[in-house]
């Protein structure tokens, strides 16, 4: 065993040494002791902090944590480490016209903000559980990310305050490390504080890991990372407009006035609404923008929590697509993409004509219960 | 364990308690012993449970019986109580450290922002001790076979209970329905402390080195219904709290061993 692992040791340490990137040396990307390289990539992070804080400020802190369906601009050169903050928390919002239920979310939206990094990017991230407060997003927020503006401007969710303790954890797809000291569960009153550095391109899911976790995740528990390639995609210069989209399921069931989480249902695969960022009428009630003839990229991401969505676009096809997002993985011509429970793509397609496309689950039995949207197309522009 | 040595050392904080008279039994009522089947697996092993009797509060500790007892024991004020026992929000609710006020912080409303050391050293003064986890699901069980509660009810009442817990607009103690054994508002209240809430799954020292993590669900639980779950989110909610933890929703009962009763 301990041959095995000296051996593994000095096979990392050559891959290390002989793939090292040539901009930057091991020394001034490597933070702190116990981090060590692999292919170029940084693993053994330092163990997560556990704390208590007095802290009622902004519950989204960051300056590339967008509200659905904006994607941040990345304007740094080479790589960063970027400040994030996520509180959990209670939100009652809108799932469908006039069906509210209280949600447990991370940053008060279901799914919850877009954070937006580059490939070898570092995040130092930063949850506190504030279940057992009521938390506001809708207030203006000094310090707060570019999602509180956005929310604002189309609070398709109509999020309100709501209490709801309960332990929580944050496991974020995009880092790489042990997933018990990082993505461990804090209490109502906690804060946790981890690092991880964005080793590999794509789009990724973030969700609360706490048992159940199909409850956890089924209550909101979700959102996206997109990790652009350090090298970009190559269509980069040619593209107009750039979503996100991500789809899920609810599980819910008439309880009073309000609707509440059906387990039975959730168990057995039956979602009373499939939805595109969250809300039936998300991407109608304020359709996705375009002009014919222009490039259009979508950062698709399933959060499930049980079921496979078959992306498609009416009208259009899918002229590039990478699967998760890695650009390795590149395919052509596409009419759907069949993502699993936590499977991504990025798509792009050409906008034909001027017209309305609609944005299905070609699964239609899940189209028909609100996983669908509209792309509205201009005239051409010269 | 980290568990064992601090409770010693908040038994500590309550130094010569008197030995009380013996419990009122207006106060507290009998379960009588039987056989149980746990709910959640602890051990692969067992199922089955020999309970013995206990006596258990008919209703959860109010804001005044816990003015009461700091009154008697200042150390548990939230301004005298040490940062090791308790977190930052302890009784943070009531306007004064030993005056009650209206709403949630009313004299009759079920004592919450309470950590499990000092639920723990009340229920020492009182002659008692918190519930073992046992113990209360065994009353819990035995209440619903009484009263023939379907599954889907009770899971029903209590996701939805988790998902919209009413913390700003709590009832006062004792006033849902006592059901066939004396017993009020085991579910849909508040979630209560017993003492061995670590035994499950733990943050700290590692009793359980999976660590109750995504999806590990199946590996504790005997049957995959609704009920069940519900069950399930109870434990697991509670091992995940710290014994320092204290929230909106979270207070505690007593139970006592039948010697101890007049
Ligand atoms: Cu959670």
């Amino acid at each position: 065993m301990q041959a095995r692992q000296l051996l593994l040791t000095a096979a990392s340490m050559t891959l290390a040494l002989s793939l090292a990137p040539l901009t930057l040396t091991a020394d001034e990307r490597l933070k702190h002791d116990g981090e060590f390289m692999v292919d170029g990539m940084i693993f053994g992070m330092p163990e997560a902090r556990v704390f208590e804080e007095d802290y009622d400020g902004p519950p989204v802190v960051g300056e590339t944590m967008t509200a659905l369906p904006h994607l941040a601009p990345l304007t740094h050169e080479g790589n960063k480490t970027h400040e994030v903050r996520l509180d959990t928390f209670a939100q009652k919002i809108e799932v469908a016209n006039g069906k509210t239920f209280n949600a447990w979310t991370f940053g008060g939206t279901v799914p919850g903000p877009t954070l937006h990094v580059r490939e070898g990017d570092r995040v130092v991230f930063t949850m506190k559980n504030r279940s057992d407060e009521m938390v506001s997003v809708t207030e203006p927020v000094p310090g707060g990310s570019p999602f509180f503006s956005q929310l604002n401007e189309n609070n398709y969710l109509k999020t309100e305050p709501a209490v709801s303790p309960m332990p929580h954890s944050m496991d974020f797809h995009s880092g790489t490390v042990a997933a018990d000291d990082k993505w461990r569960t804090i209490p109502p009153g906690q804060s946790i504080e981890f690092e991880w550095v964005a080793n590999y391109p794509g789009v990724f899911m973030y969700h609360c890991g706490t048992p159940s976790v199909l409850m956890h995740t089924a209550m909101g528990q979700y959102g996206a990372v997109v990790v652009s390639p350090k090298e970009g995609y190559d269509t980069d210069d040619q593209v107009d407009r750039e979503y996100v989209i991500v789809q899920s399921e609810y599980y819910l069931r008439k309880h009073g006035d309000e609707y509440r989480y059906d387990h039975t249902a959730a168990m057995n695969r039956n979602p009373s609404q499939v939805v595109f960022n969250g809300h039936v009428n998300a991407l109608n009630s304020e359709p996705l923008r375009a002009n014919a003839g222009e490039r259009v990229r979508l950062y698709l991401m399933n959060a499930g929590p049980n079921d496979t969505s078959s992306f498609h676009v009416i009208g259009a096809i899918f002229d590039r697509v990478w699967y998760e997002g890695n650009r390795e993985n590149e395919w052509r011509g596409m009419q759907t993409v069949l993502l699993g429970a936590s499977n991504s793509a990025v798509v792009e397609f050409i906008v034909p004509e001027e017209g309305s496309y609609k944005l299905v689950d070609h699964e239609f039995a899940d189209a028909e219960r609100g996983a669908a949207g509209t792309l509205i197309a201009g005239p051409r522009r010269q | 364990m980290r568990t064992t040595r601090l409770a010693s050392l908040s038994t500590a904080l309550i130094v010569c308690i008197s030995s009380q008279a013996g419990i009122s039994s207006d106060r507290a009522v009998r379960i009588d012993g039987g056989t149980f089947i746990q709910p959640v697996l602890l051990d692969e092993n067992q199922r089955t449970l020999e309970m013995e009797s206990f006596y258990l509060d008919r209703a959860q500790v109010s804001n005044s019986d816990f003015l009461d007892f700091i009154q008697q024991y200042p150390n548990w004020r939230r301004d005298q109580a040490p940062g090791l026992f308790r977190d930052a929000d302890y009784l943070k609710h009531w306007p004064e450290p030993d005056a009650l006020g209206d709403g949630v912080a009313g004299a009759d409303r079920p004592l919450t922002r309470v950590s499990w050391y000092a639920a723990r050293a009340y229920c020492q003064a009182q002659g008692g001790r918190l519930p073992s986890m046992d113990e209360w699901e065994y009353a819990s069980a035995r209440q619903r076979t009484l009263t023939g509660q379907s599954d889907d009810d009770y899971a029903d009442a209590l996701f939805a209970w988790y998902s919209n817990p009413g913390a700003e607009t709590l009832a006062a103690v004792g006033q849902g329905e006592a059901g066939p054994l004396g017993v009020h508002d085991l579910h849909g209240l508040v979630l209560e402390w017993v003492e061995d809430f670590e035994l499950l799954l733990t943050m700290g020292d590692q009793t359980d080195l999976l660590n109750g993590s995504c999806g590990d669900t199946a590996r504790m639980m005997p049957e995959f219904d609704a009920a069940h779950y519900a069950t399930f989110l109870r434990y697991q909610s509670r091992s995940n709290y710290s014994p320092r933890t204290t929230t909106t929703t979270l207070g505690f009962r007593c139970a006592y061993d039948p010697e101890d009763m007049k």
